[in-house]
């Protein structure tokens, strides 16, 4: 009894001190926790139960009538593409998302870290005018660069079909081979690649867009290289590609993956460049989740089914983050 | 000491959470006139001057807040600049506060903050959402306000601001596409479909949108039997009379008329004479004459082997804000802008079309496109017009861009209009 008793006593006063050496980080993080409730836990609360009923216009005065609940009405809705939005498909576009996703953040990964290397090149002149200039593209708001693309591609009067003509004309191509509809021309320019050429007019302004971010995160994790190693590897006689496979690539792993985990992100939500850009179009076939998102609020008002939607999103990117988590274990500490 | 940080970190927390909480701010106390200060020699401070009595506003104070989406710099913008001004001059008790929101965005602007108990007191858009706001209580009944005083005003553009037997707006201005011509280039402009096809044929140059094809080119379905839904709202544009429309504008296309999604270029490319003729609307009317000058013209969208063309006609008004205090300001303020010399303005100053048969317009451009809009089909209020857009928008991208033929397009359209609608 006086055991059970003591160990009873021992157990509250670990908890006590327990709680005693946890209570402070609790308290640091209460105003943290009280305004992520909330304007974000709050919302997410509410966006879910949103998405089990048919709230509408008719629902969004604060003293309208409640919405009425339908369950899984809005979820089997959008699975069988029926959402008042012709040549949707909620599939197709959920693997146009994802290989629009992997196919930027591969480019831009690749991309960044080569010319992070050759910026790196000891007695480079102007590096730091080139670092501060390739950072521009990050700074700009994207619904202008969206904006600028959209004009350079202009089939009239655009930069790039113009920077073509005179290109051609120096082959003896005639200009009119130039005319080339970049936003708008529906058949797909690779035959047998159903991707319309919006989505490399896409592409190329996304990949302009995307790699001056991995160039800054790899000029950050490169200068962290002990020189030594390189002349280690030196004295041992390794070629220039041997170094950068086995000392350069390692050691920018653990910088470079969460950056992509993150680049695969923005890029699956890249909401404005492509709604200003393509619109989505010709036809939705550059139309990604996010888009169809806006336009069943923005232009449906649907917004019972628009919150379902948006927890299909939430999910497909929980998955996609912890698969690539799972495969390159980014979030794990050196420690661990 | 860890617990001095414990204790303080609590009580900032609290601090932000009761601040957060709090109710809004008041007006906090005018600071005191600060003292001269004080010098060696002391000068004699001057006395600090009295702040005027603030003087009692008259009970007739009012301040209006309206939303517009006409273009910056356009001439809708000048013309309702032109009217406030006026207004402001012959009533100073009335303080207006009018602000362009654009056009892409003030339609969800409007229903966001209305419904959060918000808003503008009042707006101006064409009846494009009109059930639909209608339906979700976003709009104020006007029918007590404007007893007796749309007597003036065609039945269209009533009708224009009636939804289940209410009225919901100020009616001012009706709009439908019609075809703009350059005289110089075309001196007869076409009456027929046969007329506009051989006029192509033999190289005048057309633009059609492509951009908002589905309102642009709605027009053109009657002329070859077409006919959108029946009473109930079920398509049944697939029967006959669509797909003939679709395939003339192929033949339009194949002779050479272009079909351009890009509306502003096309719009561009008339008024620099690039372009012969084009579908577009008044709205365009006093940037098109600023170019044109005398040289303009305008014909109703040609007619078809099966009658006249119908484009979708709209009527614009002043609707009101049901949570504002000051509905019979914002009513009062909307029947000047949209009575009789306020749409004398609007038709002088922009070519808008007016709803009042009391207005004389004497630009024959402007009674054309009343003409156009009076023979056009009135926009459907009901909930089913909603799934039309993106269908048919679709159906006219995939036909011109050669992806669909047309009577399948038709076909498709309507399947997808009906499925939306949930109508067999």
């Amino acid at each position: 009894m006086t055991t059970t008793t003591a160990r009873v006593a021992y157990r509250s006063g670990t908890f006590v001190r327990t709680f005693r050496k946890v209570l402070p980080a609790y308290m640091y993080l209460l105003p943290a926790f009280l305004v992520m409730g909330i304007i974000t836990f709050y919302p997410m609360g509410f966006e879910l139960w949103m998405s089990f009923t048919d709230y509408g216009l008719k629902n969004l005065r604060v003293d309208a009538p409640p919405p009425d609940w339908v369950g899984l009405d809005n979820y089997v809705r959008i699975l069988n593409n029926e959402l008042g939005l012709s040549n949707f498909d909620f599939f197709r576009t959920l693997f146009f998302n994802l290989f629009w996703t992997f196919s930027n953040v591969i480019i831009h990964v690749t991309l960044g870290i080569l010319i992070a290397v050759a910026l790196n090149t000891e007695g480079l002149w102007g590096k730091r005018i080139y670092r501060a200039i390739f950072i521009l593209p990050i700074i700009i708001p994207q619904i202008i660069i969206a904006q600028v693309w959209r004009n350079m591609y202009d089939p009239d009067y655009g930069a790039i079909n113009q920077g073509l003509a005179i290109a051609g004309k120096l082959f003896g191509l005639l200009p009119e081979l130039f005319h080339i509809r970049w936003i708008d021309q529906v058949d797909p320019p690779i035959p047998g690649v159903p991707l319309p050429l919006s989505f490399f007019a896409l592409l190329i302004t996304n990949i302009w867009l995307g790699w001056p971010f991995m160039t800054v995160v790899a000029t950050g994790a490169l200068q962290s290289i002990p020189r030594e190693l390189y002349e280690s590897a030196d004295i041992d006689g390794a070629s220039g590609y041997q170094q950068f496979r086995h000392i350069t690539l390692p050691l920018l792993r653990p910088a470079m993956v969460p950056a992509a985990v993150y680049g695969i992100v923005v890029t699956f939500n890249l909401f404005s460049l492509i709604y200003f850009l393509s619109g989505g179009g010709p036809l939705r076939q550059t139309e990604i989740l996010l888009t169809v998102a806006f336009r069943l609020v923005n232009e449906q008002r649907l917004y019972g089914v628009a919150a379902a939607f948006a927890v299909y999103v939430f999910f497909i990117l929980l998955l996609i983050t912890l698969l690539t988590n799972a495969i390159t274990r980014a979030t794990e500490s050196y420690a661990e | 000491m860890k617990r001095l940080w414990v204790l303080l970190c609590f009580v900032v927390a609290i601090a932000l959470v009761s601040a957060g909480c709090g109710p809004a701010a008041t007006p906090t106390k005018a600071p005191e006139p600060t003292k001269p200060p004080a010098t060696a020699a002391p000068t004699k401070a001057p006395e600090p001057t009295k702040a005027p009595e603030p003087t009692k506003p008259p009970a007739a104070k009012v301040t209006l807040t309206l939303w517009h989406s006409y273009h910056t710099g356009g001439s809708e913008e000048k013309a309702v600049t032109q009217l406030l001004d006026a207004y402001r001059k012959a009533n100073p008790d009335v303080t207006i506060n009018a602000l362009a929101v654009p056009f892409d965005q003030i339609f969800n602007k409007w229903e966001t903050e209305v419904a959060a108990g918000g808003g503008p007191d009042m707006f101006t858009v064409p009846n494009d959402n009109l059930g639909k706001e209608v339906r979700a209580k976003l709009l104020a009944p006007l029918d007590d306000l404007l007893k007796g005083q749309l007597d003036k005003v065609s039945k269209a553009g009533v009708a224009g601001m009636t939804v289940e037997g209410k009225l919901w707006g100020v009616p001012g201005i009706i709009k439908a596409v019609g075809l703009y011509y350059n005289k110089t280039t075309v001196p007869n402009p076409p009456k027929t479909t046969d007329e506009l096809l051989k006029l192509v044929k033999d190289g005048k140059k057309l633009v059609l949108y492509q951009g908002g094809a589905a309102y642009f080119n709605f027009g053109w379905f009657a002329g070859f039997g077409g006919k959108l839904a029946d009473e109930k709202g079920k398509c049944i544009a697939d029967q006959a009379g669509v797909a003939d429309a679709l395939q003339y504008l192929l033949d339009l296309k194949a002779a050479g008329a272009r079909f351009e999604p890009d509306n502003a270029k096309g719009a561009t490319l008339f008024r620099q004479g690039q372009v012969d003729m084009i579908v577009d609307g008044p709205w365009q009317l006093g940037d098109y004459k600023k170019d044109l000058g005398d040289k303009l013209g305008v014909v109703p969208i040609p007619a078809g082997p099966k009658g006249a063309a119908a484009p979708l006609s709209g009527v614009d008004g002043w609707h009101i804000n049901p949570n504002s205090k000051n509905k019979e300001a914002a009513v009062k303020l909307g029947l000047y802008l949209f009575g009789a010399e306020g749409l004398k303005a609007y038709a002088d100053v922009a070519g808008d079309p007016p709803v009042r048969t009391d207005v004389q317009t004497t630009d024959p451009l402007v009674k054309a496109f009343a003409d156009i809009a009076a023979a056009g089909f009135p926009r459907p209020q009901d909930a089913w017009f909603d799934n039309y857009w993106g269908p048919f928008g679709d159906m006219f991208t995939a036909v011109m861009e050669g992806k669909a033929k047309p009577a399948e397009a038709v076909t498709k359209a309507c399947a997808d209009m009906n499925k939306a609608n949930k109508i067999q």
